[in-house]
């Protein structure tokens, strides 16, 4: 064996090896190398870094967290740190992430990074990555240690700081958004104060700005019915484009809607309008619309997932599905989009597309909590429950991460209100109206603890709200799964002895949701009280029409028919005296033939009594 | 609303419409209201059109997807026929698009039934909400032409939202009054003459047969009739359509005579026509014509074994012939092969209550009311199961829907006042009763009731006219079999107690000498004729003693005393 000396070799070399083979994904050859350059500068920062790396990519968590926390590299360089928290948090080490996460104070990484060459050359020799994105990346971990530790408080404040350091660090922008730690207001608040303007160019800030709006609180804006005139479609005609361009027509409605914002879309039109000042302005709008970046940018399917799940909350399911099965027919395995498309499908009861939904994704992906997920939806369609129900115990930590917050808090307190435990409940959706003030769901179950409480003005005032921010702008067409809110609306109003308007909210729910049995003896049950009880009659009948043991509506069918029978003439122009006898006379008048008979019969009578006298 | 001079038809006119309207709803689809303007058109061929107007028909262009559609639609594959007209926005395959998905929904829902779920549940219609929120939104935007508002309405009224489906048709009408289809759908959402007549309606020749048939429907025999004389009288006499039409307005007139004849009239000039036969059938079944009724179910079989109207006539064959539950098999077929079939419900109805199964009968009454609220006979039907099941309060409501549909038909007032009489409501009873007798009794059961009811309520004097009318009448249709017997008797001891009581000695023994004709009165009127001849022979004594008493008794006697009563006491006894 030949003696090579140390100095004769280019570590440099074996260092390129490394990141060419860490960019090939051939981790296990990077890590051989970067073990050797390790050995060759003996431990060198910078190498052991790289080593770890390697560690990491290979999923050796432990390993890596070892390796850095060994040579104290995790308290003396940020980068190192990172790692190392990066790795005991995919280690599930949660505490001792956040033990090594506070032994680097990050302020004082920051303050001295500027004075201290130490530190900050040796950040800048790991790689060129600038500070403020090291440091929002810190902060984002920070905060995701901190939620995985149910602090959530404490991990949304980092969130934010990560956003403040770096606008563009996505992840924290979406976990603050998903995981529903803001409201509403909180939202708008957060978009408002990021230092955009200072972080990008006015073109860039304008992309981001649209791009973060999209995600923003789905439940707020409620699209009315689009015009079809605000732009004549003459685009390319596949299937996924077309659907685009209708997201993008409805994009701009959105804008130009009272309560969304009116930043999105509207302002790059005015800048096509100053670019043409001739007659075929609205032309040039179109081709400027047709070339700008959000146009570009619809092409990316997130958007076209945004606005599923706009379709979603708006409870317009039919067009939700159409929408995420076209994302689908792009990218099957959309992580995004599967959540919606799934919730849809069960809302529309298409079972056998779910079956086969589930089957691929178990199939596929049987660690993913959305492939258990569709085979939960699939049994909760079909109905056998207790199924659903032993995989969703499976399954908790997983379902907990798709369910949303805000519909969480509704749930948990329907089921409360379902266990008639009204006060509690109510918290629950109190907590749930603080996240999302404007929510509909949210207000109509407020308005049914309200209703419960035997409270029927304040009950009355939530399914009012709840009702304005339903009935889309030109009061045309109220989604189906706004039935209940019509109905519940109705009994209050009858509670609150206002008949006519129950009547009416009542009708508008059968025109909503027709041939419900319950609505049909709801409106009975009005009519029964203003004593219109013919009304009531035909209503109850056509009640138990659709449902036979109805035991409400049988006795109340009962003791009305009573009343009719008792009470009404027996028959419409009866007379309210007892007529005296004198059809005799009628009878001959009307018809002929039973005048003759009587006149031939009282003869007969006179005759038989002659023929007597003759007889004897 | 139609006075004679407003009739007047243009029927060359008419032909040029008709032209119109068979192309496009044949372009549609929609065949059975081709196959009706097709039929009106036939019956006025010997008019000529200028060869001008027949040269209009442009010929238009169909694009490749319509006539792929409508290919697929005529061979029934709804489903490809809907996902190749996705795209279209021509009226045409617009239509034929929607058009094809509400059929392959009913299709479906036809082909899922079995023998227990027969009708459909209706509370299963997912599907069809979906189709009704996707019309709805276009009819907001106005995208809907006349024939998808007919489909719209067609929809609504599948999901019973009958006012709204009303107005939906109205525009439908508007919009393309040549689409019988339509104004037919219309027909039966319109519950009375008041909402008729506030229709806005186009004026259209259509018209007129709409309102005829609207009167038919709202069981307005009398202007249905005089509509259709007048059609009749202005070029449409060959029109087998109108005829059939009279015939029903003579069946539900209770012309029975009148009405075979017209059916044997139009079933020389259409032999093979199978449209309205069931009512046919059921005439020939209350004239118990038996060897017609077989007939015309045989050439029903022949012609086609499985169309509703030969199950129909089977069936009525089958119950004619007491055999109930075979009948009842024919009419469940009929049902088959249309649920909404109404005739088939009421009539199989009928024969649950004759095998006493009244459940059965309970649920075939409701669905044939579900089908149409004016079908009088179930409403009566629906009363007679509620009178086995002791509901007298339900009887009289459904008793109470019948009589309102026919207020001139005795017999469900007649059913009306015995169920007061079981809730012991006799005044209410006893003015069904009265209004029985004045609408012309057919059964002549209600006139001793209606005295028996005024004996009850103390009016006597009422009681004994009713009695002797009744007693005058029975006594004239005694020869025609008549086995009340009991009442007939009951009535003559009845007025001769009454007369007996008034010291109408002649009268009273006139009365109880018939009584002595009958077993069961027999003895009852022996003692009455002792009673009246002990009366008379104080009243004699009575008479000799103080001759200068009171006038009453004085013409009391006058009456009584013509001396042959005094024979006439004991020759019965001889007998």
């Amino acid at each position: 064996m030949k003696i090579v000396s140390v100095d004769n070799i280019n570590v440099d070399n074996y260092r390129k090896l490394v990141h060419t083979y860490l960019n090939l994904h051939a981790y296990n050859t990077a890590l051989f190398w970067a073990d050797k350059v390790v050995a060759l500068t003996s431990g060198n920062p910078r190498d052991i870094y790289w080593l770890a790396q390697c560690m990491f990519l290979l999923k050796q968590f432990h390993r890596a967290a070892h390796l850095l926390r060994s040579k104290n590299l995790d308290k003396s360089y940020i980068l190192c740190n990172y790692l190392t928290v990066r790795c005991l948090f995919e280690a599930n080490e949660l505490n001792e992430a956040l033990k090594v996460l506070n032994s680097m104070d990050l302020e004082v990484f920051l303050q001295t990074g500027n004075t201290s060459c130490n530190v900050s050359i040796d950040a800048g020799m790991f790689d060129d990555t600038p500070k403020y994105q090291v440091q929002s990346s810190v902060l984002l971990l920070k905060g995701k240690v901190l939620e995985a530790m149910d602090n959530r408080g404490l991990a949304s404040e980092c969130y934010k700081q990560a956003l403040q350091c770096d606008v563009y660090c996505f992840e924290a922008f979406d976990s603050l958004i998903c995981h529903h730690m803001l409201s509403a207001a909180e939202e708008q608040e957060l978009l408002n104060s990021l230092p955009i303007a200072q972080q990008c160019t006015t073109a860039e800030a304008e992309v981001l700005r649209t791009l973060y709006k999209s995600k923003l609180k789905k439940y707020n804006t409620i699209v009315g019915v689009i015009p079809t005139k605000t732009c004549k479609p003459i685009y390319h005609n596949t299937p996924l484009q077309t659907s685009l361009i209708v997201l993008h027509k409805k994009f701009v409605n959105i804008a130009e809607t009272p309560k969304a914002s009116t930043t999105s879309c509207t302002p790059t039109s005015e800048v096509g309008m100053d670019k043409t000042e001739d007659s075929k302005a609205e032309h040039m709008v179109l081709d400027s619309l047709e070339n700008s970046i959000q146009i570009r940018l619809q092409q990316s399917l997130d958007l076209a997932v945004s606005q599923a799940e706009l379709f979603y909350y708006n409870c317009d399911y039919v067009q939700c599905s159409k929408l995420t099965e076209n994302i689908l027919k792009e990218d099957p395995y959309h992580a995004a989009c599967l959540p919606i498309h799934i919730s849809c499908m069960v809302e529309l009861k298409q079972s056998n597309k779910l079956f086969t939904l589930a089957h691929n994704l178990v199939d596929l992906y049987p660690n993913l909590a959305i492939s258990w997920f569709a085979v939960g939806c699939y049994y909760y369609v079909i109905g056998t429950i207790w199924t659903l129900v032993a995989v969703e115990n499976e399954h908790d930590q997983a379902m907990a991460a798709y369910f949303k917050m805000s519909l969480t808090f509704v749930y948990i307190g329907l089921e409360c209100g379902l266990t008639n435990n009204v006060r509690l409940a109510e918290r629950f959706f109190q907590q749930a109206q603080i996240i999302a003030p404007d929510d509909p769901f949210v207000m109509h179950e407020m308005g049914v603890i309200a209703f419960q409480n035997l409270d029927f003005e304040t009950a009355e005032k939530h399914f009012q709200d709840a009702l304005i921010r339903v009935k889309p702008i030109k009061d045309s067409i109220v989604p189906e799964r706004w039935e209940p809110l019509l109905n519940n609306l109705g009994h209050t109003c009858r509670k609150l002895k206002k008949y006519c308007e129950a009547l009416e909210y009542h009708h508008q729910a059968l025109v909503l949701c027709p041939q419900s049995a319950s609505t049909y003896s709801a409106i009975a049950y009005v009519h029964s009280l203003v004593n219109n009880i013919e009304d009531a009659v035909h209503w109850f009948h056509k009640a138990l029409g659709l449902r036979r043991d109805d035991t409400f509506s049988t006795t109340m069918l009962n003791y009305v028919i009573e009343q009719l029978s008792m009470e009404q003439l027996p028959y419409p122009d009866a007379p309210d005296f007892i007529p005296d006898y004198d059809i005799g006379t009628n009878v001959e008048e009307d018809t002929t033939t039973n005048d003759n008979a009587g006149n031939s019969s009282e003869r007969q009578i006179t005759a038989s009594d002659m023929s007597i006298e003759v007889d004897l | 609303m139609l006075s004679e001079s407003e009739l007047k038809l243009d029927l060359s006119i008419i032909k040029n419409d008709l032209a119109t309207g068979i192309r496009e709803c044949s372009h549609r689809g929609l065949y059975h209201s081709a196959k009706w303007l097709s039929e009106i058109n036939f019956s006025i061929a010997h008019i000529k059109t200028s060869p001008e107007d027949d040269n209009k028909a442009e010929v238009e262009l169909e694009s490749e997807s319509y006539s792929l559609a409508k290919s697929y639609f005529d061979l029934k594959e709804y489903d490809r026929c809907a996902f190749f007209t996705e795209a279209c926005v021509e009226p045409k395959p617009r239509f034929l698009h929607l058009y094809s998905q509400y059929l392959s929904i009913e299709k479906k829902k036809l082909d899922n039934m079995t023998d227990t779920n027969c009708p459909p549940d209706p509370t299963k219609n997912n599907a069809l909400r979906m189709l009704c929120t996707a019309l709805k939104e276009d009819h907001f935007l106005n995208k809907l032409d006349g024939y998808c508002l007919y489909l719209y309405g067609i929809i609504l009224k599948k999901l019973d939202l009958n006012s709204l489906a009303m107005d939906i048709f109205v525009d439908a009408i508007n919009e393309e009054p040549l689409h019988w289809g339509a104004w037919q759908e219309l027909a039966l959402l319109v519950p009375d003459k008041s909402t008729l007549l506030s229709l806005r309606l186009p004026s259209h020749w259509m018209k007129y047969f709409f309102l005829a048939h609207v009167y038919l429907e709202q069981l307005n025999n009398e202007e249905a009739l005089d509509i259709y004389y007048d059609l009749h009288g202005q070029g449409f006499e060959k029109s087998t359509y109108i005829m059939a039409q009279m015939a029903i307005a003579y069946h539900n007139r209770r012309e029975l005579d009148k009405a075979i004849l017209m059916f044997k009239e139009l079933l020389h000039l259409d032999p093979y026509r199978l449209d309205n036969l069931d009512t046919y059938s059921n005439l020939l079944y209350v004239k118990e014509m038996k060897t017609e009724l077989a007939n015309l179910a045989h050439t029903a079989v022949n012609i086609d074994k499985y169309r509703v109207e030969t199950c129909c006539v089977i069936g009525n064959y089958y119950s004619l012939r007491s055999e109930h539950s075979k009948a009842v098999l024919y009419f469940q077929r009929a049902l088959k092969l249309n649920p909404q079939y109404l005739s088939a419900w009421t009539l199989m109805g009928h024969e649950f209550m004759e095998m006493k199964n009244t459940n059965a009968a309970i649920q075939s009454y409701r669905q044939a009311i579900e089908v149409n609220r004016r079908d009088y006979r179930a409403w009566y039907g629906l009363g007679q199961t509620y009178e086995i099941l002791k509901m007298p309060f339900y009887c009289i409501y459904y008793y109470k829907q019948a009589q309102q549909l026919r207020p001139n038909d005795s017999r469900m007032i007649l059913a009306l006042g015995e169920t007061y009489e079981k809730l012991d409501k006799p005044e209410n009873a006893l003015k069904c009763y009265y209004k029985a007798c004045n609408v012309g009794d057919v059964e002549g059961m209600a006139l001793v009731k209606l005295a028996k009811l005024y004996d009850k309520l103390n009016e006597v004097d009422n009681a004994a006219a009713a009695y002797t009318d009744f007693c005058l009448k029975e006594e004239d249709q005694r020869g025609g079999g008549y086995d009340g017997e009991n009442e007939f008797y009951n009535a003559f001891q009845y007025l001769a107690n009454y007369h007996l009581k008034r010291g109408q000695l002649q009268d009273a023994y006139a009365y109880a000498y018939k009584c002595i004709e009958h077993d069961e009165t027999k003895e009852q009127g022996k003692s009455l004729l002792k009673a009246i001849a002990t009366r008379r022979a104080e009243q004699e004594g009575f008479l000799v003693k103080t001759s200068d008493q009171s006038k009453n008794n004085v013409t009391d006697l006058s009456n009584d005393a013509n001396g042959s009563g005094m024979e006439m006491v004991f020759s019965p006894l001889n007998n």
